[in-house]
């Protein structure tokens, strides 16, 4: 109350200044009078009453004065003239303040950026209501052994689980179903043209109990899952890039693999499903058609909707307020284990339990483990990249109030106080902090949003309260940190010294200088640091481009398929052989092939086979080997040499003699005679527990190179290349086109032969062979760029701060250069006085940084890729570096030393 | 004028000023007469400190100010005391007597 009233009154006079300023004149006025009326009747003159009586009670000026300096506004109108001051002085050495500026923008906004990546990755909460309410349910050891799997054991469930657990409504007040209806993207067709585009069937408390909320319609109710209704909620990013938020998408009709769905709902902005990595774009009801089955998996009675068997489902559950997860899972324990025997028969008591588990829903939890490491290192550089920074705009600020201390000195003798002089200085930093922090704002808002894309995370990274709190607290730090280094010197001038002597020479003490070399030499010393360790990522990243990968990676162009309308292996068979045909008659292409896993995509297929009829024994890691589905022309379309034996041809076909191709690893491993030719392949199906089966027979007809598989830092492993359509079940391929000019360039022709063959047939991925490779070191081509970037922003910054240094300094030492000159020193001398003072402090910065940096290496170890944390090369290029960078810096200053007229210079004494 | 007018314990004008005006609501020059007069002399008021404590009791809410005439048929501002201010001064004096009463106390003490 007597705040607000407070706050009103100061405000009044801060906006109607005129006014309270005539009233308050006004109640002096009058007050002066009465007293004055009062002495005047003891018989004085008018005029000599008002005198005695400003005497005793203080003329009206000063008590207004002191009137005015009691209240909180008039430290605001102070400070908003000091912000004004500071801004104009600001205004008349641009290039110094945008130099600061920007220093901070670099610093402020790389820490931001990188904090708000660790903030989405590791701390951030999904957006909706009481989200610390909800778990992910887990199986950490797997289901129960003899069920169909996704891939995803972890934390896929059976329907018979789900049911029972959703009706525990003592543990969780809601539990969700969602599950993909593809491993990427799903086929959906709007209008004429078919796309591919994220889905879920999800159950029907989905929104309701997340508590997702509308932009546009409703979500579903339990009575759209348990009649599979043909309805579709679109996520607020699809609505808006798929139909530019019109309002009429409500009501439209989305063809998911051909079946209809009508448009029901929006959701809110920034909800883009539960799992944080990933952006769904359209939910539908569980469904139970056999063309949308979870996973997109071949449709069969046991990967039905409802088959018990089946373990694909997803479970999010929010749990009611209280309930421990000791209790929850006391409750959940025994209704889960005997829902998990559901279809199973009784179980083999030897066999494995499976344990149910929670996990927090807190930040991304797949990709806490890759990323906090890398997440840390980066914050330490980015961090390095602040110190430097700040000690940068201080050195310049040392420098700055240097030349300045004539002007203070001058205002402190005219009256200045020296806590007002502090203050205005202050200003001045705290206005080139807040400068910095908004640029660096804007740097972080893009930086954030290139780190998104780099990380291939398909989630904007969002900057919340939390993002703009840190940014704050470091701002904050850094006006401390710098900002009050160098007033402290400032304000301390002995007023009579600085006047009586001439700019130049005005106090020069040694302490000074030292402190200024202290500086800058620690700032070579992290810029040496930071160095280092882009060095040896951009090696590592090196290492990934330069490594053999067995192939001809250049001209080939890979996409996906899903035939989603072709069932039986006859009618795949027919359908592949269709579109290589189609295909290799297409324009600009040279020749087609196919692959089931694609190659650098990180996926593969790993397995054991017999060989003449004689399991290999040993560990998987001994004897496994990895395969693939491949077409004809494998070798010659992606260019891997054939050493023995012949590529696989149209002639294998699904009828013909069953053949496979090995690679060179295997027949070192299996065959090191080098008689592999002849010999036969059987695949192992289990039938029961510890019973193998053999079947399936496949001649060896070709040995090839070893070639990379699923990534490029992938040792050579055995493998082996079976004719697509000889190994049933014929699974969805990949094709791979090679063409002569710009494997991009093929794309239209892909789609119109794929249109086609199906109208409803997206093209799915496509990429270029090599795009797909990189994709594969991805995260150490992302840190090795942020490297480069932070590294060549502190040697910008290093070289900025030392050029401002040094210049201030040859500015100083112009009257000493100029008598040595005149006493006959020649210029090279003059020229090595300056250099070897940028010298030694580079060599106390690089004693100083190289520990330092070796330490630091080693800790960066788990990123590094064939390259050692002391690798030579990385550390004399730093070096190198770091001299150069001290060189450049002083040679402009250090040529105008040189430049220096003895009787100029001499005349300014 | 043979003693110079002391300065006032700190924090103490505020408790004056209230008190003045609990007697009777009057301007600024009424107040520093009063206090004079009941002082006999001993605080003298200048007009800087004066209007900077009405100006603080004022955004505190114990005082409000209105624009008048006075007998002498000049304007000024009489001042009244709120229901907050009267609470104030009630509370200030007792811990003003509480105070005085156990200073005096520790002064008159003696060795005995």
């Amino acid at each position: 109350m007597s705040l607000l009233r407070n706050l009103r009154s100061g405000l009044r006079s801060l906006f109607r200044k005129e006014r309270v300023n005539r009233e308050l004149e006004e109640e002096l006025g009058e007050y002066l009078e009465m007293s004055a009326d009062e002495k005047m009747k003891q018989g004085i003159s008018r005029k000599e009453a008002l005198r005695a009586v400003r005497l005793e009670r203080g003329s009206v000026e000063v008590s207004k004065e002191i009137v005015r300096s009691g209240g909180w506004e008039s430290t605001v109108e102070t400070s908003w003239r000091d912000l004004l001051f500071a801004a104009r002085m600001l205004r008349k050495s641009p290039g110094f303040t945008l130099v600061a500026m920007l220093s901070l923008a670099l610093g402020i906004g790389g820490n931001t950026a990188v904090f708000s990546v660790m903030n989405t990755v590791l701390l951030r909460y999904l957006p909706l209501p009481n989200p610390q309410q909800l778990v992910f349910l887990r199986l950490p050891n797997g289901p129960p052994d003899g069920v169909g799997t996704t891939g995803d054991e972890d934390k896929s469930f059976s329907y018979p689980v789900f049911e029972a657990l959703r009706k525990e409504h003592a543990v969780f007040s809601d539990l969700m179903a969602y599950m993909p209806l593809a491993v990427d993207k799903v086929a959906v067709r709007i209008g004429e043209d078919p796309e591919e585009a994220e889905g879920d069937m999800v159950s029907g408390n989905f929104f309701s109990g997340l508590g997702v909320s509308f932009t546009r319609g409703r979500g579903f109710a339990l009575e759209d899952e348990t009649a599979h209704a043909s309805v579709v909620v679109l996520s607020y990013s699809y609505w808006t890039t798929r139909f530019g938020r019109s309002p009429s998408a409500i009501g439209q009709t989305i063809n998911v693999k051909g079946v209809p769905f009508t448009v029901i709902g929006v959701t809110a902005q920034g909800f883009y499903g539960v799992e944080p990595a990933s952006s769904t774009d359209f939910w539908i009801p569980l469904q139970n058609r056999f063309e949308l089955t979870a996973w997109g998996e071949e449709p069969s009675l046991d990967t039905f909707y409802g088959a018990p068997k089946w373990w694909c489902i997803q479970l999010i559950g929010r749990l009611v307020p209280g309930v421990t997860e000791s209790q929850a899972m006391a409750k959940l324990d025994p209704i889960f284990q005997s829902a998990a025997l559901i279809g199973l028969g009784t179980p083999d008591p030897k066999e494995k339990k499976s344990i149910l588990a929670f996990s927090s829903t807190q930040g991304i939890q797949d990709m806490r483990d890759a990323y906090q490491k890398p997440i840390q290192i980066l914050l330490a550089m980015v961090g390095l990249v602040l110190a430097i920074a700040c000690a940068n705009v201080s050195t310049l600020l040392v420098a700055r109030n240097a030349t300045r201390a004539r002007e203070f000195s001058v205002r402190i003798a005219l009256g200045a106080g020296r806590g007002r002089l502090l203050r205005q200085t202050l200003t001045e930093s705290f206005l080139l902090v807040a400068g910095g922090a908004a640029f660096g704002w804007m740097f972080a808002i893009s930086g954030s949003r290139a780190l998104a894309a780099w990380s291939g995370t398909e989630i904007p990274f969002v900057l919340d309260s939390r993002v703009l709190l840190f940014t704050l607290a470091i701002s904050i730090s850094c006006a401390i940190v710098f900002g009050l280094a160098p007033l402290r010197r400032a304000v301390s001038v002995p007023v009579g010294v600085t006047l009586k002597t001439s700019n130049a020479t005005a106090y020069r003490d040694q302490g000074s200088s030292w402190s200024g070399k202290v500086v800058v030499a620690s700032q070579m010393a992290l810029c040496l640091i930071l160095l280092v360790g882009s060095g040896l990522l951009v090696r590592s990243l090196r290492n990934y481009q330069t490594l053999p990968l067995g192939l001809r990676v250049d001209g080939l162009l890979v996409f996906g398929t899903d035939p989603f309308s072709v069932h039986s292996d006859e009618e795949k068979e027919h359908f592949y052989q269709n579109l290589l045909a189609r295909l290799r008659e297409a324009s600009g292409v040279e020749s087609a092939t196919l692959v089931s896993h694609r190659l650098g995509s990180g996926w593969g297929w790993n397995s054991v086979w017999a060989i003449d009829g004689v399991e290999p024994q040993g560990s998987f890691s001994e004897i496994g080997m990895s395969a693939n589905h491949v077409g004809p022309d494998f070798c010659h379309t992606l260019g891997i040499p054939i050493l023995r034996g012949r590529d696989v041809t149209d002639v294998d076909a699904r009828s013909a003699p069953k053949v496979v191709l090995v690679n060179e690893a295997f027949s070192e491993r299996f065959f090191p005679k080098g008689d592999a030719l002849g010999h036969s392949v059987t695949t192992i199906s289990s039938t029961a527990v510890g019973k193998h089966k053999l079947e399936n027979s496949f001649t060896i007809v070709g040995v090839i190179g070893d070639s990379k598989y699923k990534r490029v830092d992938e040792k050579s492993k055995p493998t082996l290349y079976f004719p697509f359509a000889q190994y049933t079940p014929i699974p969805n391929m990949q094709v791979e086109l090679r063409t002569r000019g710009n494997p991009e360039a093929l794309i239209p022709s892909v789609h119109a032969v794929l249109h086609g063959l199906d109208p409803n047939l997206p093209i799915q991925k496509p990429l270029t062979q090599r795009a797909q490779f990189d994709e594969s070191y991805s995260q150490a081509r992302l840190f090795a760029r942020l490297s480069i970037f932070f590294g060549v922003i502190a040697v910008l910054l290093v070289a900025t701060g030392l050029y401002g240094t040094l210049a201030y300094r040859v500015d100083r030492r112009t009257p000493e250069i100029g008598v040595r000159m005149a006493l006959g020193a020649q210029r090279a001398q003059v020229l090595w006085l300056i250099l070897r003072e940028s010298l030694l402090v580079g060599g106390a910065a690089i004693l100083a940084g190289v520990p330092v940096a070796i330490a630091g290496a080693r800790l960066m170890r788990s990123m590094l890729f064939g390259v050692q944390p002391g690798d030579m090369i990385s550390f004399l290029l730093a070096l190198f570096g770091v001299i150069l960078v001290a060189l450049a810096a002083s040679i402009i200053p250090a040529l105008r030393a040189v430049r220096v007229d003895p009787l100029v210079a001499l005349r300014y004494e | 004028m043979s003693r110079k007018p002391s300065d006032l314990v700190q924090g103490t004008l505020d408790m004056l000023i209230l008190k003045t005006l609990a007697l009777e609501p009057t301007h600024g020059y009424g107040i520093s007469v009063r206090i004079e007069q009941i002082s006999k002399g001993v605080f003298r008021l200048n007009a800087g400190s004066l209007f900077l404590a009405i100006q603080r009791l004022q955004r505190d809410g114990l005082i409000d100010g209105e624009w008048k005439a006075t007998e002498n048929n000049r304007r000024a501002r009489y001042y009244v005391l709120t229901k907050k201010g009267r609470q104030r001064l009630s509370s200030e004096t007792r811990e003003w007597g509480r105070q005085a009463a156990a200073i005096a106390r520790i002064l008159e003490a003696s060795w005995g």
